[in-house]
């Protein structure tokens, strides 16, 4: 029997790269998964229904069950349909994986409106419509598991992903809103920060990825000859996904082929209060801080000399 | 009255009411001249009303500092270049930028609607890139120049029923890290505060959200707004501290996120490791995670929200 027997999935970006690997390995689990993928350019240009019909194809071929979905995640209405899609065929939904991404590597000096709202519409409103859709159908049931994705760039910040961090980031902070809005309807809500070798990681320069991952703090394997597949990302999400895991909510994963870490959120580690109470001024500050707050804080992208 | 901003020009958002009146007041008795920028409206996003600005511009000019009003909703790509080119247009310079314009719309996610979401997420997050993404280019050629944007523990904590409202302020959050490491090769530095002030805002937070934050505990302090101590932190309080970022003090203070209350200023950490598995070869299988992870990293962990409800 599989760990996930009976389940039905819905994995949006299930075409591809991490969402690609969940729908696989849950439907060989015993999932009926829904593959839900617009099959977009990287950037998010584009449509290409291949991708969902591949993934369902290699689904069914193995003797799983999977249907495709090609709608965009990106409105609210998108969601809607994509969960109805699942809906129609499987007739519930009992787990939502969120993979669906796209990246524009830009500095805040040349992100264009266009990219931001392309952004912000796939990553943090394509969350949010297919976890409203998901819950709405799950609420009812008193059953559902729930995983999100964020990002180093979001989590710690890096060069040259202004909008692509706010975005991830975005979705750290609603997941943990959201595991709380859901919690109490047994429905888990996770998020996992994943290092991966799919055409997102792909497009990035080598020296750039290294620098990117440095910043992480967490302890980097050396990478077995398997690299980093999208596989190892998609077995600690089908773990969160099992019943095993019903009171892991609300909290943050990182995970990079044989390194899986349990992340704490964001928490005030250092706090100094004027001594006397009462309103700082600008002059005291300027005193204490450096002999409190300041000690061992490094600017992370110090001024360089001019060319 | 200080002069540690003295010749200095910023633009602060919001700046009407609650904490970025504030800190507008503070950073123009330091010196500093300011564009009180404020759309005058409700919590919740709607009407709009222009004393807002007017008010708090009056209050600086009767204290002989120097302020222009600007009633541009900050929800927009023009408004940021707008409120940039008025500031170089009256002054010929800008040093300061503090994002501090929001709404609140509290909805739990299954009940949130499109135009809730868009809303919310408008005003915080595009605002704040907005006016960042001009006042950054100007940073960039004069090779100087503040960033201060406000983020919120419903965000980086978690507060039910603010699913949009905590999706905009850590993203804010993660905007500024990423921000900051883009500006600061050009001198320039990107922060973010997370305050608490007992204003409007706080006083429409539903009650689950202040249980919430109640059992958090945090700093030992009770979060029951009629406390003393919620009482106690003035908005006000906020104020010395964003000015102090934005003097030249802090001209290496980058890329940080400050907890700021009352007499109280707190450093964030960003998330780490709390426990990891390894393996040599290969990854860990679904199979071993079930048999492993219950062990080793979800040992003890607490669902923040339990079920209710008899499977
Ligand atoms: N690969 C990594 O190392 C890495 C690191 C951090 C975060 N992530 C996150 O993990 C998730 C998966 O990334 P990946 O590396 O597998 O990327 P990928 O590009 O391989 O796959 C993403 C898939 O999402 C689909 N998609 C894009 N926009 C869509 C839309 N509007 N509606 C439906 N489908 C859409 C694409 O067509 C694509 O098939 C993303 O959220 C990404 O931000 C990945
Ligand atoms: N008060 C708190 O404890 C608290 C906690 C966490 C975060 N914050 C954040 O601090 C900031 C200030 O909050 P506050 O408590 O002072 O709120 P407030 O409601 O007292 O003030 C916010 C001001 O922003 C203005 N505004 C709203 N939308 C605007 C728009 N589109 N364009 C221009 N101006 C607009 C409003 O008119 C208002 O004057 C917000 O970003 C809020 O999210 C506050």
């Amino acid at each position: 029997m599989g760990l996930l027997q009976n389940r039905v999935a819905v994995v949006t970006g299930g075409g591809r790269g991490i969402g690609r690997a969940v729908a696989l390995l849950m439907a060989r689990h015993g999932a009926r998964v829904l593959v839900n993928d617009t099959g977009t350019g990287l950037d998010g240009d584009g449509v290409d229904r291949s991708p969902a019909d591949q993934v369902v194809q290699e689904i069914q071929a193995a003797g799983g069950v999977a249907a495709p979905s090609y709608h965009s995640v990106s409105s609210v209405e998108g969601g809607e349909k994509i969960v109805q899609d699942a809906l129609n065929h499987f007739h519930t939904v009992d787990i939502l994986v969120a993979a669906a991404g796209i990246l524009r590597d830009r500095t805040v000096f040349d992100t264009t409106e266009e990219d931001w709202n392309a952004l912000v519409g796939v990553h943090l409103k394509g969350t949010f419509s297919v976890v409203r859709a998901a819950a709405r159908a799950m609420r009812g049931k008193a059953y559902g598991r729930i995983v999100t994705f964020t990002s180093a760039a979001g989590l710690y910040g890096t060069f040259g992903q202004a909008a692509y961090g706010a975005v991830k980031d975005g979705v750290a902070g609603f997941a943990r809103v959201v595991a709380r809005d859901l919690g109490r309807f047994g429905i888990t809500v996770n998020c996992v920060a994943p290092r991966a070798e799919t055409r997102m990681t792909a497009s990035v320069p080598d020296d750039i990825m290294r620098q990117r991952q440095e910043v992480l703090g967490v302890p980097q394997p050396t990478p077995t000859s398997d690299g980093y597949p999208p596989e190892a990302v998609a077995h600690l999400v089908a773990f969160l996904c099992t019943d095993t895991a019903g009171d892991i909510n609300g909290q943050l994963f990182y995970v990079a082929g044989g390194v899986v870490s349990l992340l704490s959120h964001p928490a005030v580690t250092r706090t100094v209060r004027k001594p006397s109470g009462g309103r700082w001024s600008v002059e005291e500050l300027a005193v204490a801080f450096p002999l409190t707050l300041g000690v061992g804080l490094a600017n992370p992208a110090p001024p360089r000399e001019s060319p | 009255m200080g002069n540690t901003l003295q010749g200095k020009v910023a633009i602060v958002t919001g700046a009407g009411r609650g904490i970025g009146r504030g800190v507008a007041l503070k950073l123009a008795d330091e010196g500093a001249w300011v564009l009180v920028n404020d759309l005058g409206v409700a919590v919740d996003g709607t009407g709009a009303d222009r004393m807002a600005a007017d008010l708090v511009v009056g209050e600086i000019r009767e204290r002989n500092g120097a302020a222009i009003a600007s009633y541009a909703n900050v929800a927009s790509m023009q408004a940021g270049q707008g409120m940039t080119d008025a500031v170089l247009q009256e002054w010929g310079r800008l040093d300061i930028v503090v994002c501090v314009a929001g709404i609140l719309r509290d909805r739990m996610v299954y009940n949130l609607s499109e135009k809730d979401w868009d809303d919310v997420l408008n005003v915080h997050l595009k605002g704040t890139f907005s006016l960042v993404k001009s006042a950054a280019t100007v940073f960039r050629q004069q090779r100087s120049g503040r960033i201060i944007t406000f983020s919120s523990e419903s965000g980086l904590l978690g507060n039910p029923g603010q699913a949009a409202y905590g999706a905009a302020k850590s993203g804010i959050c993660g905007f500024t890290k990423n921000v900051a490491r883009e500006v600061g090769p050009y001198g320039v530095t990107a922060n973010c505060i997370v305050p608490r002030a007992y204003t409007r805002m706080l006083q429409g937070v539903p009650p689950e959200a202040h249980l919430f934050l109640e059992r958090l505990h945090i700093q030992g302090l009770p979060f029951d707004p009629a406390s003393p101590e919620a009482q106690a932190w003035h908005p006000d309080d906020v104020a010395p501290f964003v000015a102090f970022l934005s003097s030249d003090y802090a001209a290496n203070i980058n890329g940080c996120t400050f907890l700021v209350y009352g007499d109280t200023i707190g450093l964030f950490q960003d998330p780490r490791p709390l426990s990891t598995i390894y393996k040599g070869e290969g990854f860990f299988t679904l199979e071993e995670l079930a048999a492993i992870v219950p062990g080793t990293l979800g040992r003890g962990l607490a669902n923040p929200a339990p079920a209710q409800v008899s499977k």
